[in-house]
């Protein structure tokens, strides 16, 4: 893939031009963390595109919180077309649970229509992390801290600007149709190397200290653990928030809500939590996750056993962002290392 | 823009049929004709409260129409039994996979059922009495708690005891008698003993509560089925019947994707699949 050179002012100009057509969404900082926010006048003023991740789950925007899917039974039904989002600043992490989110989303024979069409019209500009947080653990998943697929256009933090990169037929249009705003990156390609190799080698050394087994062991060792007591232990400090599950970039389940609303029967989809007493249970009341050592065992499951056999993958990312959000102080990559304990 | 698969298809109660105190049939005319195959479940939903999973009771051949044996269990199906005749709900699907009837072809087909777990079974009793001379023999085992929980019972007790007597055949207990019962008395699985069927080329196809599923397979296991010749039909929490909402996740499978019909040994390994 062509490589090309875009400076920090043309970066906004050409983040302003696509804001004519997209609603486009930048992390900006707010105390030690990163949050996603609508780009206005400003441009990217504030915007940070190297650090780590930003505290929301890229997938607030494919597949938000909370949202109407249906009005049923009227003739009023105002579907508001809103304009596409581009993103500016996703990270590898996040990029990565597109593999989990476009398998449950976009599969035959039933594709979520809304959550196709917003990947399809979408537009995003992804970024190389440029250091890593304590929490991060992507290369013991097999995810690396830059982006290697999944992007429209990457860009990787140098000096006064960014290589840019194309990783789809959509962002080579867009860098020929800016292509005034672009250099050769001839001067900064093999910096773009070694600082992603740097990053790699520190983040190596800040994950070998969790002790998480190989991740081609992961699903034998899970398997084998699954009777243990490690999940009443690890359950003791569970408080069933779900913010785990809210916080993750992979997690997917929802629930489907009707009500009546301002015109007609609405049915509204929002976020679910495994963790939560009524996610398996049936009419009549019986559950087959009655105790919270096995609704949390079963996130494990779900992650480390269900995804490898059915898409070969894990359902994390190694984004560490539930080790920051879990109030009882479950450690993901803690749960992880003790798989391997006897 | 692809169809919206969360919208009901607006469906009218065209009849209520009382089956016991607890259990009513709702005949049902969607806007648009919506096929089914047995074993395959749809979402109902009562307008503006939400959705439930039901299988389908009545024949897959009739087209226009379609019936729900539902149980008053919880919140939704309170409501359903709240239903009248006219009233408008919802309807999603088919979805899920069918009984493979291809696979039952020339053999004894024993049908094993519990309570309300009869309704998939009934639609599937009357796919194969339709096209009975592609079977052997059609053997359907029923168990209810009392007589008066017997369901379908016009049916079971009478109309389809005279349909062919020499390849469809009925055992029918209950675990309780009352003075009029004349039957069998004890579990569903006591009818399960002395088969007089060929075991070797036939299949059991198991539908009802956790438990009575539960002890049923355990029983065709001993009496010398193999788990590749028993069919179950799992009741999961199926909320978006497409593999996506993650409620009714069976070890490496989703029960409204993959299933709900899963041949026993393809899920025997997984834990809890009787909870």
């Amino acid at each position: 893939m062509d490589l090309y050179f875009i400076n920090r002012p043309n970066l906004d100009r050409l983040a302003m031009s696509l804001a004519k057509t997209y609603r486009v969404y930048v992390p900006v900082k707010s105390g030690e963390e990163r949050f996603y926010k609508k780009m206005g006048e400003e441009g990217l003023e504030g915007a940070v595109l190297g650090e780590i991740r930003a505290v929301e789950p890229l997938k607030s925007f494919y597949f938000p919180a909370r949202s109407k899917v249906a009005g049923y039974f009227s003739e009023k039904n105002s579907d508001r077309t809103e304009r596409p989002i581009a993103i500016i600043g996703a990270k590898a992490c996040d990029l990565a649970s597109f593999k989990v989110m476009d398998y449950v989303y976009s599969q035959e024979p039933f594709k979520d229509p809304f959550y196709v069409s917003r990947r399809e019209e979408g537009l995003i500009i992804s970024s190389d992390c440029t250091t890593h947080g304590q929490t991060c653990f992507c290369l013991a998943i097999g995810i690396m801290p830059y982006p290697t697929d999944n992007f429209d256009i990457n860009i990787s933090e140098i000096e006064s600007g960014y290589v840019a990169e194309a990783g789809s037929n959509k962002g080579e249009k867009i860098i020929r149709e800016y292509f005034k705003l672009f250099q050769s990156a001839a001067p900064y390609s093999e910096k773009r190397e070694s600082n992603r190799r740097q990053l790699k080698d520190r983040l190596s050394r800040h994950v070998e200290k969790s002790n998480i087994p190989p991740s081609d062991a992961v699903q034998g060792l899970f398997r084998k653990k699954f009777e243990s007591k490690l999940w009443e232990e690890t359950a003791k400090t569970c408080v069933e928030c779900g913010a785990c599950n809210f916080i993750c970039p992979a997690c997917h389940c929802f629930v489907l809500k009707d009500q009546n609303g301002e015109e007609g029967f609405e049915r509204l989809r929002q976020w679910d939590s495994c963790l939560l007493m009524s996610f398996a249970r049936v009419a009549g009341g019986a559950n087959p996750r009655k105790l919270l050592a096995q609704r949390l065992r079963n996130r494990f499951d779900k992650k480390f056993n269900f995804f490898p056999d059915n898409i070969a993958r894990f359902g994390c990312t190694g984004c560490g962002r539930c080790v920051e959000a879990c109030p009882g102080k479950i450690d993901i990559r803690e749960v992880l290392s003790k798989l391997a304990l006897e | 823009m692809i169809d919206n698969p969360y919208l009901p298809v607006k469906t009218e109660v065209i009849d209520i049929i009382d089956e016991s105190p607890t259990i009513k049939t709702f005949c049902l005319r969607p806007e648009r004709p919506m096929g089914f195959k047995a074993g395959q479940f749809i979402e109902m939903t009562v307008p503006g409260v939400g959705e439930a999973p039901f299988t389908p009771s009545s024949s897959p051949y009739e087209k226009s129409r379609l019936e729900v044996t539902i149980m008053k269990a919880g919140r939704i199906t309170g409501m359903i039994h709240g239903l009248k005749k006219g009233d408008a709900v919802g309807l999603r699907g088919p979805f899920g996979n069918e009984y493979p009837l291809s696979e039952f072809e020339g053999k004894d087909v024993l049908l094993v059922g519990g309570g309300v777990g009869l309704a998939p079974l009934r639609a599937l009793f009357l796919a194969l009495a339709h096209d009975i001379d592609r079977y052997k023999s059609v053997l359907f085992c029923c168990g209810s708690r009392t007589p008066s929980d017997i369901i379908y019972k016009d049916c079971m007790l009478d109309k389809w005891q005279c349909l062919d007597k020499k390849k469809i055949k009925f055992r029918i207990t209950v675990d309780r008698k009352d003075d009029s019962w004349k039957g069998n008395v004890g579990l569903v699985t006591t009818t399960l003993d002395k088969l007089d069927l060929d075991l070797k080329n036939s299949v059991a196809i198991v539908c009802g509560p956790p438990i009575m599923m539960k002890f049923a397979t355990f029983k065709l296991m001993d009496v010398g089925y193999r788990q590749d010749q028993v069919y179950l039909s799992m009741e999961k929490n199926m909320s978006c019947g497409m593999g996506k909402c993650g409620h009714c996740r069976l070890g490496n499978f989703y029960a409204c994707k993959d299933g709900p019909v899963f041949r026993y040994d393809r899920i025997s390994h997984i834990h809890e699949i009787w909870d």
